[in-house]
C-alpha cells in the first residue's frame, strides 16, 4: 500500500513541477512584482498609480476594452445568425460552412494581419478596386485605425463563436416551434420569448470567451499597428522585451489589471446569465 | 411550403455572406502569390516565381525544421506528463482531480501574452540552466497546449472502464503502471492524436510566445512570415498560403479524428 502511494506520487511530481514552475509560479510573481518597487523591493502602489493615471495606459485600458467589447458583440450577432442559418441548412451547404468554420478558426494572429494588409491596406486590391470605381468607402479606408482593427478582430471572433453556438442550438427544440407557430407565434415571437431566452447562457459565455480572446490578442495588434494605437497586450509585452531593462513593476500591474477585466467579464457575464438558467426563479 | 423554401433560401444566403466575408482575405492572398502585378483591377502575369523562390530558400526551409522540432518537444513531454498525473489521480488520489482540471483550465483564460512575460521576467535573470531561452519557450509551450492535450485524453478516459481494467491486471501479477502503459494507454491513443493535432496547429499559429521567449533564437515560421511581410509581399503571400495550407490539413485531420470518436 505504502509503495503504491510513493508510486503515485512520483507519477504526478512530473505535472505538480511543469504546473508551478512554469504558470502558477511566475502568475503569482506577476502579481507580487506589481506591488514592491522594482528597486526597493519595498511594498507600494506606485505602479498602480502610474497605470491609471499615465494616458499611454490609460489609453491602452480604453482601447483594448472598447475594441474587445465592439468585436465580441458584432461577432456574436453574426455568429447568432450564422448558427441559426446552420441549423435551418442541414444540407450540404450547413456542412461546408462548418467545416469552413472549423478551418478558419485556427487562422489568426500575423497571417491574418497580413490578409487584411494585402486586401485593405494602403495599396490594398480593394482599395485600388475603390479607387477605380469611385467607392470612397473603399478608397479611404484606414485599416491602421480603431475601425480597421475592429474589422480584423471580428473575423477572427466569428468562427469561434459560431463554432461555440452551433452546439447550443440543438437545444432548441422543433417541438417547441411547432407548439408556439400552433398557438398562432410569429417566427420573430418564437425567438424572443422562448428562443433567445433559452440560448441566453450560452450566448453569454461565449461572449466573455470571445472577449477575453480580443482582449489578450497579440500577434494581430503588433503586425498591423507597430506602436500606433495604445493596448494593452502591446503595453504588458513592452515592458518586459526589447528594453534595456525590464520593468517588473510596471508590466506586472497592466497583467493585474488585464486579468482583473477578464475576470470582471466572467463573473459579470454570469450573473446575467443566472435568471436564464434553467430552474431558475423570474 | 412556400414559406419553408423561402426560409431555407434566407439561411443559404446568410451562409454564404458569412463564407465570402471570412474567405475574402485568404482567395485575395492566393491571387496575389499567383501575379506579377496586381496594382489595376485584374491581376496580371501569371507566375510561380514566387513558390519557387521560397522552396529554393534556406531560411525558409530552417524556420519550417524549427516549427516542427518545437511543437514535437513539448507536445511529448506534456502527453507524459498528463498521462501520469492521470494514473496517479485515477488510482490513488481522485480528489485531486478537481484541482487538476483548474491548473489545466487557467492558461487557456489568460493566453500567451501574460504567460510569456511572467516566465521571462522569473527566469531571465536567473544565473542556472532555468534562464536558458529555448528551455523557457519549450516550458511555456507545454502550459499553453496543457488545456488541449488534458480534456482530449479526459475526454476519452471516460469511454474505458480504466479502474476495472487496472484492477483485472493487477489479479493477473502485472504492476500497474505497467498495465497503465501497456493496456489504458492504448485504449487512448486516439484522443492522444486529436489532441496533439490541435496542439500542433496552436503551436504553429505561435506569435507570441516564441517572440517574447526565444529572444531572436528561434525563428519559427510565423516570425519568418513577420519578417518576409516587411520587404516583399509576394514573396510573403506565397509563405502564407503555405501556412495556410498546413493549418487547414491540420484542422481537416482533427475533424476527421473527432468524427470518428463520435461515431463509436
Amino acid at each position: 500500500m505504502k509503495k503504491k502511494k510513493i508510486v503515485c506520487l512520483a507519477a504526478l511530481l512530473p505535472f505538480l513541477l511543469l504546473a508551478v514552475m512554469y504558470e502558477l509560479l511566475p502568475l503569482a510573481m506577476v502579481v507580487v512584482d506589481s506591488f514592491r518597487n522594482d528597486v526597493t523591493g519595498k511594498g507600494s502602489l506606485g505602479y498602480y498609480r502610474i497605470v491609471f493615471t499615465k494616458l499611454l495606459y490609460t489609453k491602452a485600458i480604453t482601447n483594448s476594452i472598447r475594441i474587445s467589447l465592439i468585436s465580441a458583440l458584432i461577432g456574436i450577432v453574426i455568429a447568432f445568425f450564422g448558427a441559426k442559418a446552420a441549423q435551418e441548412q442541414k444540407g450540404k451547404l450547413g456542412t461546408v460552412f462548418a467545416t469552413v468554420m472549423n478551418m478558419v478558426s485556427n487562422f489568426a494572429g500575423i497571417p491574418l494581419a497580413f490578409a487584411y494588409m494585402i486586401l485593405l491596406g494602403n495599396a490594398g486590391v480593394m482599395v485600388q478596386f475603390g479607387k477605380a470605381f469611385g467607392i470612397s468607402a473603399l478608397a479611404d479606408f484606414n485599416l491602421y485605425s480603431r475601425n480597421g482593427m475592429s474589422l480584423i478582430y471580428v473575423s477572427f471572433q466569428i468562427p469561434l463563436a459560431t463554432l461555440l453556438l452551433m452546439p447550443a442550438f440543438d437545444g432548441v427544440r422543433k417541438e417547441w416551434k411547432e407548439a408556439a407557430t400552433m398557438l398562432g407565434a410569429k417566427e420573430s415571437v418564437f425567438w424572443r420569448k422562448v428562443g433567445i431566452p433559452v440560448l441566453m447562457p450560452g450566448i453569454l459565455s461565449t461572449f466573455s470567451v470571445l472577449f477575453a480572446n480580443a482582449l489578450a490578442a497579440y500577434a494581430t495588434a503588433y503586425a498591423l499597428m507597430m506602436n500606433s494605437l495604445s493596448l494593452l497586450p502591446i503595453q504588458i509585452a513592452g515592458c518586459y522585451v526589447g528594453e534595456v531593462k525590464i520593468q517588473k513593476g510596471l508590466g506586472g500591474a497592466l497583467s493585474v489589471v488585464m486579468m482583473a477585466i477578464m475576470v470582471l467579464m466572467i463573473l459579470l457575464t454570469n450573473a446575467l446569465a443566472r435568471p436564464f438558467q434553467k430552474g431558475a426563479r423570474r | 411550403m412556400k414559406e419553408k423554401g423561402r426560409k431555407q433560401n434566407g439561411s443559404a444566403a446568410v451562409l454564404i455572406l458569412i463564407l465570402i466575408y471570412l474567405l475574402i482575405p485568404l482567395a485575395a492572398c492566393i491571387v496575389y502569390s499567383l501575379f506579377a502585378d496586381w496594382t489595376g483591377i485584374i491581376p496580371r502575369g501569371f507566375t510561380l516565381e514566387a513558390y519557387r523562390s521560397i522552396s529554393m530558400s534556406e531560411a525558409f526551409w530552417q524556420a519550417l525544421l524549427e516549427t516542427v522540432l518545437l511543437c514535437a518537444a513539448p507536445i511529448a513531454v506534456t502527453i507524459l506528463v498528463v498521462l501520469l498525473a492521470i494514473y496517479a489521480v485515477v488510482v490513488y488520489f481522485p480528489g485531486l482531480e478537481k484541482y487538476a482540471q483548474i491548473i489545466c483550465m487557467i492558461p487557456y483564460t489568460i493566453q500567451g501574452v501574460i504567460l510569456s512575460v511572467s516566465i521571462l521576467s522569473l527566469y531571465v535573470g536567473s544565473k542556472s540552466f532555468l534562464s536558458n531561452r529555448l528551455l523557457m519557450l519549450v516550458g511555456a509551450y507545454c502550459v499553453i497546449i496543457l488545456p488541449y492535450i488534458y480534456q482530449g485524453i479526459r475526454n476519452s478516459c471516460r469511454a474505458i472502464d480504466m479502474t476495472t481494467l487496472l484492477e483485472a491486471a493487477e489479479m493477473l501479477g502485472s504492476s500497474r503502471l505497467y498495465a497503465f502503459f501497456r493496456v489504458v494507454v492504448p485504449n487512448l491513443m486516439h484522443g492522444i492524436i486529436v489532441s496533439s493535432l490541435l496542439a500542433v496547429g496552436i503551436i504553429f499559429g505561435d506569435y507570441v510566445l516564441v517572440r517574447n521567449l526565444s529572444g531572436s533564437t528561434v525563428t519559427n515560421i510565423q516570425i519568418y512570415l513577420y519578417q518576409a511581410m516587411k520587404s516583399d509581399s509576394m514573396k510573403s503571400s506565397a509563405v502564407f498560403v503555405m501556412i495556410m495550407l498546413v493549418t487547414f490539413l491540420i484542422a481537416a485531420l482533427v475533424m476527421a479524428g473527432q468524427s470518428r470518436e463520435r461515431k463509436k
